[in-house]
């Protein structure tokens, strides 16, 4: 009952704050509510917006004109390109990567090669994440403000059924081509509603972001404004073009010049007949060229993105064996505060290795620049000692908790249901969970007990709680189901992260302390995927995005799989899920549709349901990640930020003296 | 003979077959294909993969064909243009992902082969002729200790003495100016002093196991009444010794060559792992573990048809270089 009273106010509180928001209407940075309703009806004001400076110490990025003196990298000295200031799109952006409280920026100088390693073939995160640029900007992705990024600035109507987006003014690709909303056009009308393209419309790009809203609408209003409209209030799209899924501005707009070439409505079939017979599809397949040469930001690290028309910070030049080389973009859209076109570092080369333990090894020998992906907070004794070697070891925020627990709650076994869907269970397994010791023993210290759920630690409780259930002790001392028969929680885990296997061991350990019977076993990756998609893992543990209120992660499929599957498929597969577990839907649902500052205020309901009901075990929190990086390398934010967004603003990085 | 190389080439055809099915099936077995694996990478950073571009996918690896057509296809295509698929992995031609490899695979091969040869038969002829001298039992040692100690656990050891002594870590066969650079011969010479460590520790349990095999061999022939014949007859302790025992000795680097010609292309997988080599053995390994299923299958293919020819060669050498065998084979 004091729970449900807890919750009515909650609901009554943010109802009240959603109407307050909806009066405000104008989703920005900084511009109060009546001034953003002028705007919007004034649509010149709009500009004056957040043309990009955000939160950094640059006024100037609302008037462009105040830098008057463009500089570029001595790397395009005596290279055939345009000067700089035509390189430059008129509306350029001012870098704001990270917030001024994380870091102070330096204005840098240009020149190096910024060196990363890898472990796996076509694919270096530190160069996805660094290379990336999303539609939007969310500074640090914090998630706090949006601003412009590859679009200039952004409108919503007063329903948030309407986005209006100004792109920036002589943009260009990396082949000096105008970027305008042709691109946009092209991409929307040809690539996501062709249907021999785009089988599937994508669920995030309908209404409110769920299966049952209409595809979104374009209407193009001039050559560098255009519209979207969906069926229903959709202001978390904003969010979604600015950090959430990691996504690009490859969503909305691709290099349409270059991609009419393999499109069959703007080139006769017989003419692409023999690029597809090169591409080595069948004859008639020109869906499968034109999703070959079609690069996605997913792909950006591939071979095949050489040549690709892109308006990245650096861009593939060369990919050889064991190497892939980087290039500055000249096109490049970002400028410093002082009028320096970014990013300050000239190439970056990533060398690919057999081995993840080899990455180490590069990196305590101090050849590599920059490393966070594979860098593990195990090593981190290690990486200190040979910090000599040219390089520092930092520790950053982690943007995903280390390690969830979770049960599943509809895995089909009927006496395993009963148990594990009783709240009581899985409180009581969470009271026996010693958080300062799991934080001590795997993760020397370097993270907080999750604030999420209750931390309480106390046996006796726990103890209670199970009794209370009716878990008596069976002849072999283990605890039985209320019915008398017998009851295991086996853990099947893949070492996804080094954490992950000593941290099951730990945890079995202090669940036996409740005279469960636990068990556990490490089982192959793939096996571990391929169970999980089919509702065959019991319990298990993996990371979630939880530290990043967006990413909208919150295990669904592992601790209710059957359930998540209902959601999904829209009632046709899966099972109905209990009434809490709905409304715990409904709220996910309602924050990934609704505008940045409503959603945060919906995911602390989403965070007290998980409170109240304890579905999985988000039981550490503001975990470290080591972040590698040259000794040299200014612009690296504080330990506050994350180290993925720290990672991000590579364009700001520069090599000191 | 002529005949009876034919016949053996002929009964080669329908075991090709036979490995090329077993090979493609036996890929597919673990749960999953290489695209359920891709996604899950993507899930696992944070992507929200979409069903279209699943679809999209499957399509263009052709996954959403039946396993049966994938086969036809893929043979179809080796047989009659010589195109062994795509790796998904890499997306290239599978040619184009073994052939760079291929190369500094044989060079390691046959540089480690030489070493081994040249190290192990003298030792082992040593050994024999001085059998229970101090320096056979220093040799016995030794070959135990190579036999012993797995490859790759010599070569961490090495990297580790490395590293502590000198700072440098042994992170592959190039600088890294070189790594990158095309072939010449200022890469040549950087590479030769850094392939020191692979081909000793690639080779050292081969050399071991040889020095053991040619030693027993020899001592085995050298007890022979023909040997104690001639040597009562005069002939010069030399010539003796290498012009009968010695050629009888090394018959085993002829009988093996089934497995040595698949073994120079294979490299050697953990070793080079640790070594960092870009060789095919780490390549195999990883395609296998991502089902990477044209690259791994197109591979282990080139590997069973290079064995079972070896075989075949090693039959006919051993015919041509022991009289024995080749005057047994016609007297039957």
């Amino acid at each position: 009952m004091k729970s449900r009273s807890k919750l009515v106010s909650l609901l009554l509180a943010s109802s009240l704050t959603l109407g307050i928001a909806l009066a405000g209407c104008e989703n920005s940075g900084g511009t109060t509510p009546p001034a953003a309703q002028e705007a919007k009806k004034d649509p010149p004001k709009e500009e004056a917006k957040p043309a990009g400076g955000g939160g950094q110490a640059a006024p100037a990025a609302t008037t462009p004109a105040q830098i008057t003196e463009f500089k570029q990298s001595p790397f395009f000295n005596g290279k055939n390109v345009p000067t700089v200031k035509d390189r430059l799109p008129s509306e350029y952006k001012i870098t704001n990567e990270i917030p001024a409280n994380q870091m102070k920026y330096e204005i840098g100088t240009y020149g190096g090669n910024l060196r990363t390693v890898t472990s796996v073939v076509d694919w270096d995160a530190d160069v996805f994440v660094m290379n990336n640029e999303p539609l939007l900007n969310t500074p640090g992705i914090l998630g706090d403000e949006i601003t412009g990024n590859v679009l200039k600035d952004y409108a919503v109507s007063d329903d948030q059924k309407t986005f209006t987006f100004h792109m920036r003014k002589g943009l260009k690709w990396s082949d000096g081509q105008p970027v305008t909303t042709e691109d946009v056009r092209f991409t929307v009308e040809d690539v996501l509603n062709n249907t021999e393209l785009t089988p599937i419309y994508p669920v995030w790009l309908r209404g409110g972001g769920v299966a049952e809203g209409a595809p979104m609408k374009l209407e193009v209003v001039d050559e560098y404004t255009f519209k979207l409209s969906f069926d229903r209030p959709y202001g978390g799209i904003l969010i979604r073009f600015a950090i959430q899924g990691w996504r690009g501005y490859t969503e909305l707009i691709k290099p349409a010049h270059y991609l009419k070439q393999f499109h069959k409505k703007y080139t006769p079939l017989e003419k692409l007949e023999p690029l597809i017979k090169d591409a080595g599809f069948q004859p008639g397949e020109w869906v499968n060229l034109f999703n070959d040469k079609d690069i996605t930001n997913w792909e950006l690290t591939t071979k095949k993105a050489i040549g690709f028309p892109v308006l990245y910070p650096w861009i593939m030049t060369k990919s050889t064996e064991n190497m892939t080389t980087y290039e500055r973009n000249p096109y490049y859209f970002k400028v410093d505060p002082a009028g320096n076109q970014l990013p300050y570092i000239d190439t970056i080369q990533s060398s690919l290795v057999q081995d993840i333990e080899m990455v180490g090894l590069k990196t305590i020998a101090g050849e590599v620049d920059f490393s966070r992906e594979s860098a593990a907070l195990i090593k981190m004794p290690l990486y200190k000692e040979n910090e000599k070697n040219g390089y520092k070891a930092l520790l950053a925020s982690m943007h995903v908790t280390p390690t969830d627990i979770f049960l599943n709650q509809t895995f089909d076994d009927p006496n395993w249901q009963k148990v594990v869907q009783d709240v009581r269970f899985r409180k009581a397994l969470s009271l026996a969970l010693n958080r300062k010791e799991i934080i001590d023993t795997v993760y020397y210290g370097f993270a907080k007990p999750g604030n999420i759920e209750d931390p309480t630690f106390d046996l006796a409780q726990a103890n209670q709680l199970l009794d209370d259930m009716g878990m008596k002790k069976g002849p072999n001392g283990k605890r039985q189901t209320p019915d008398g028969k017998n009851f295991t929680i086996p853990f099947e885990v893949g070492a996804q992260a080094p954490d992950i296997v000593p941290l099951t061991q730990l945890i079995v350990e202090m669940w036996k302390q409740l005279g469960l019977d636990v068990t556990m076993k490490t089982i192959d990756q793939k096996l571990w995927n391929t169970k999980r998609a089919g509702n065959q893992l019991q319990a298990t543990m993996i990371w979630t995005h939880t530290p990043l209120w967006y990413m909208g992660d919150w295990g669904l499929d592992l601790w209710g799989n059957d359930w998540n599957t209902w959601k999904t498929s829209g009632g046709k597969n899966g099972k109905e899920p209990p009434d809490n577990v709905k409304k715990l839907y409904n709220l996910i649902d309602q924050a990934s549709a609704a505008k940045p500052d409503e959603a945060k205020k919906l995911i602390e309901q989403v965070k007290q349901e998980m409170k109240d009901n304890v579905y999985y075990f988000i039981h550490i929190s503001d975990v470290k990640q080591p972040l590698i990086v040259n000794a040299k390398l200014h612009n690296i934010p504080s330990d506050a930020a994350f180290a993925i967004a720290a990672n991000f603003s590579g364009e700001q990085f520069f090599f000191g003296k | 003979m002529i005949n009876y190389i034919s016949y053996r080439i002929l009964q080669l055809i329908p075991l090709l077959i036979a490995i090329s099915i077993i090979v493609f099936v036996i890929i597919q077995l673990p749960p999953g294909d290489f695209l359920t694996n891709y996604i899950a990478q993507l899930k696992n950073a944070g992507n929200d993969v979409s069903e279209s571009m699943i679809l999209n996918l499957k399509m263009q690896y052709g996954l959403d064909k039946s396993m049966y057509m994938q086969y036809i296809i893929w043979i179809k295509n080796i047989l009659l243009h010589g195109d062994f698929g795509r790796s998904f992995q890499y997306n290239q031609p599978v040619a184009d992902v073994i052939g760079p490899k291929l190369t500094l695979t044989l060079v390691i091969s046959v540089i480690s082969l030489i070493f081994v040869w040249a190290v192990a038969i003298p030792i082992g002829i040593y050994s024999a002729t001085h059998q229970y001298s101090p320096l056979d039992y220093v040799f016995t040692f030794i070959g135990f200790i190579g036999l012993a100690m797995p490859g790759f656990l010599i070569a961490l050891i090495l990297i580790y003495f490395v590293f502590t002594q000198t700072g440098v870590a042994i992170t592959g066969l190039f600088s890294p100016e070189f790594a990158d650079a095309p072939w010449s011969m200022a890469k040549v010479m950087n590479m030769l002093p850094r392939l020191v460590i692979p081909v000793i520790v690639i080779g050292m349990s081969g050399t071991a196991s040889l020095i053991r095999v040619t030693r027993g061999m020899l001592l085995d022939e050298l007890s022979k009444q023909y040997v104690i014949t001639a040597r009562a007859k005069g002939v010069a302790e030399n010539k003796l010794l290498f012009k009968y025992p010695v050629r009888m000795a090394i018959n085993p680097l002829i009988s093996t060559i089934g497995w040595t010609l698949p073994a120079l292309i294979s490299g050697e997988a953990i070793v080079a792992i640790v070594l960092n080599l870009q060789t095919t053995g780490p390549m195999l390994l990883k395609a296998l573990m991502t089902q990477d299923m044209y690259l791994c299958g197109s591979f282990l293919l080139i590997l069973s048809v290079m064995t079972v020819l070896g075989t075949l060669l090693s039959d006919i050498l051993l015919a041509l270089v022991d009289p024995r065998i080749r005057f047994g084979g016609v007297a039957e």
